[in-house]
């Protein structure tokens, strides 16, 4: 209902692409753990882990790209009543409030992810107010999952030289600022749409609109 | 009092067209950072944990993963000539038959858009060409997808489980008779009308017909076997064999496998090349256009669904520090409320609800709030959670905003009003079934305690 036309361009095949690499590694993980339990009676220690971490790196990642092609879930049934000039400026007020969102949660997973990467975190409560000086805690690991061959130079980096034993910490989480951040720029990039007028909502009211739609054509008379 | 403005807001966010997930994120910021303590950084744990402090959720990408390869080509063609082979010649027989599809194909998938989709995309049309009217085709369809929520597997109730800390094999299994019940439900209601508006009926096909649609279904119906023997085992011969994820995952890549190299609807043997002749195929299958497509979508209805769970549990971890639950408690419990009436009022939440949400997240917020309620006066959990998924399915078909309305109507070309009065006497059906399974507790409890031995409840 909310669809605009979006040229797909190289950074949605990206995207597109990351998401069903994810996904695929997921499933495949997780199913080479049965068959390493059945099959070889032996357990892959850190598959449930990674798992987890890929499966929270493809939904924090992956809502940015659904900002991008408006598939967020939302109630368009009063939306839908109001003529257009109300409506749009509904669009713009919810455009504000998910900027809110988007920033406050940077704020947020800047401060929880900064420690882990001897950074530092910001002062204040609802805005930024400056840095706070604190202990580093980049020998923060993971409680499994190896360290992969290409990530060896984070140890001089973030541990002073010393070997990890596990992932650090500062690895998977930081997804959280990065897709904060793109949670951002997407709607600062919607709110510009629905300014322009491209764009009437955020939203689409239910999960399957595509699908119906192609539904729809088929049965057509 | 701060509570309620915490609900007002969210609700008054969402009307205005703020996407779900966010409306719960924003509100549960907004009240932490004003009436607690908490920092803006354990938000973002919080936000964080939703995957990591939850191993279940883990199985719901599987789940939503394995039903798109099933949705993928010709499953749902042949789940529902097999249907029609088996209950095609009753009077109302293809209706009957169309609910015999939703249930097998609720048992792939666990979503009820997604089984209106695929059923009711082939069914209504082939409804229409026998002389049904569109209205009865819409109005059996709108009904009988929502048992894609309530027979397993099931994404609401991995949700159930993960929010109040249940064994999902048990809510899986105590769906499986209340899941019977309803479609069998819809099935007598049909006959009934079929009889009394004399409905058309099909030609019994014969035996050979039953036999051959069940060999070209079988590789679906394989995945159900798949799923259920993986969780429970076979009794007296293997205890459970995976966890529900571990089921769930083997049974994405078990769809896979029958999507690309069985059935050959999609993949690199598309039109049913031979693998022999195409031995590459095996390794080329994995990237695919298909297969990569069939991820991607699924991945873009994870993602949207999960967003709104995570930003859910940012809600309960706000209700539960805010002690909410127990306040409730305390003041349905002074009033003097009963097990009846609390019933009735978990219903009403979840109907008014369950029009405006997606049942997921609905869930993950009115569950812990009635939850404790529920233990104080002795209702079974499982139960309680069955009570839920039921309403669910009910909120899915209730006007104004019912989802599984909005799916029928694009499906079928048809107004929403159309469909509502279309789908009206069927859902008076799903009323009586909501107040069966309300009140009598054995429905959903029995088969759970009798595989897997009673449940112990700790407060």
């Amino acid at each position: 209902m909310a669809a605009h036309a979006n040229p797909t361009s190289r950074m949605d095949h990206l995207e597109e692409t990351l998401i069903a690499l994810i996904l695929g590694i997921m499933t495949l993980l997780t199913f080479a753990n049965v068959v390493a339990r059945y099959v070889f009676n032996a357990n892959i220690f850190y598959a449930l882990e990674l798992t987890v971490f890929l499966f929270a790196w493809l939904v924090l990642l992956g809502s940015s790209y659904a900002v991008k092609k408006t598939l967020h879930l939302g109630v368009d049934a009063i939306v839908n009543m109001v003529p257009d000039t109300t409506k749009r400026v509904l669009a713009l007020i919810v455009v504000a409030v998910c900027l809110a969102y988007s920033l406050l949660l940077l704020k947020g997973a800047w401060d929880y992810w900064a420690p882990y990467a001897n950074l530092y975190p910001t002062k204040g409560r609802w805005f930024p107010t400056g840095f706070e000086e604190v202990r580093g805690q980049g020998w923060y690991e993971t409680q499994d999952i190896p360290v992969p061959f290409f990530l060896r130079w984070l140890e001089p980096v973030f541990n002073e030289g010393f070997e990890y034993e596990k992932l650090p910490k500062v690895v998977p989480y930081i997804v959280l600022p990065l897709s904060a951040l793109l949670l951002v720029v997407r709607f600062v990039q919607a709110g510009l749409r629905v300014w322009r007028g491209e764009q009437e909502m955020l939203i689409v009211s239910h999960e399957a609109e595509d699908e119906v739609a192609e539904a729809a054509a088929k049965l057509k008379d | 009092m701060e509570i309620l403005l915490l609900f007002v807001m969210v609700i008054g966010l969402m009307l205005i067209g703020v996407p779900i997930a966010i409306s719960l994120g924003f509100s549960s910021i907004f009240f932490l950072l004003l009436f607690s303590d908490t920092s803006m950084a354990s938000v973002a744990q919080t936000l964080f944990e939703a995957f990591e402090g939850h191993a279940t959720l883990l199985a719901i990408p599987f789940f939503i993963l394995a039903s798109s390869f099933m949705s993928t080509g010709g499953v749902a063609q042949r789940i529902i000539r097999f249907s029609i082979a088996l209950v095609g010649h009753l009077r109302g027989g293809l209706a009957i038959a169309g609910v015999l599809a939703c249930m097998i194909f609720a048992a792939l998938s666990g979503s009820s858009p997604a089984t209106v989709v695929a059923i009711g995309t082939i069914v209504i049309a082939a409804m229409r060409q026998v002389g049904y009217t569109k209205e009865f085709a819409a109005g059996v369809i709108a009904n009988a997808g929502t048992l894609g929520i309530l027979i397993p597997p099931s994404i609401v109730m991995v949700v159930y489980a993960a929010a109040v800390e249940v064994s999902v094999g048990r809510m899986f299994l105590a769906g499986v008779i209340p899941g019977l019940m309803a479609g069998f439900m819809l099935m007598i209601g049909i006959y009934i009308m079929a009889r009394i508006k004399n409905m058309p009926k099909g030609e019994f096909a014969g035996w050979g017909e039953i036999f051959a649609s069940f060999r070209a279904a079988v590789w679906g119906l394989l995945l159900i076997v798949i799923i259920m023997v993986g969780i429970y085992g076979i009794p007296g011969f293997t205890g459970a064999i995976f966890t529900p994820t571990e089921a769930a995952a083997v049974a994405s890549v078990y769809a896979f496998i029958a999507a690309c190299f069985i059935y050959r609807d999609v993949g690199p043997l598309a039109g049913g090349q031979s693998l022999l002749k195409k031995p590459h195929a095996l390794i080329t299958a994995f990237w695919h256009p298909d297969t990569m497509r069939t991820l991607r979508d699924a991945g873009k209805l994870i993602i949207t669904l999960m967003f709104v769970i995570a930003n859910a549990l940012l809600l309960k971890h706000v209700i539960t520090d805010e002690q909410i639950p127990q306040q409730i408690t305390e003041t349905m419990l002074s009033y003097g409320l009963g097990p009846v009436a609390f019933l009735i009022v978990v219903n009403v939440i979840l109907l008014i609800g369950g029009q405006f949400m997606e049942p997921s997240g609905l869930l993950v917020i009115v569950a812990p709030l009635v939850f404790p309620i529920a233990i104080e006066l002795g209702i079974d959990p499982i139960h309680l959670g069955i009570i839920m998924v039921v309403n669910m399915e009910i909120g899915m078909i209730t006007p104004p905003v019912g989802l599984n309305l909005f799916v029928t109507a694009g499906v079928a070309n048809m107004s929403m009003m159309g469909v509502v009065r279309a789908a009206l006497p069927f859902l008076g059906i799903m009323f009586i079934f909501l107040i069966l399974v309300t009140y009598i507790p054995a429905i959903s409890t029995t088969l759970p305690n009798a595989v897997m031995g009673p449940e112990i409840i700790t407060k």
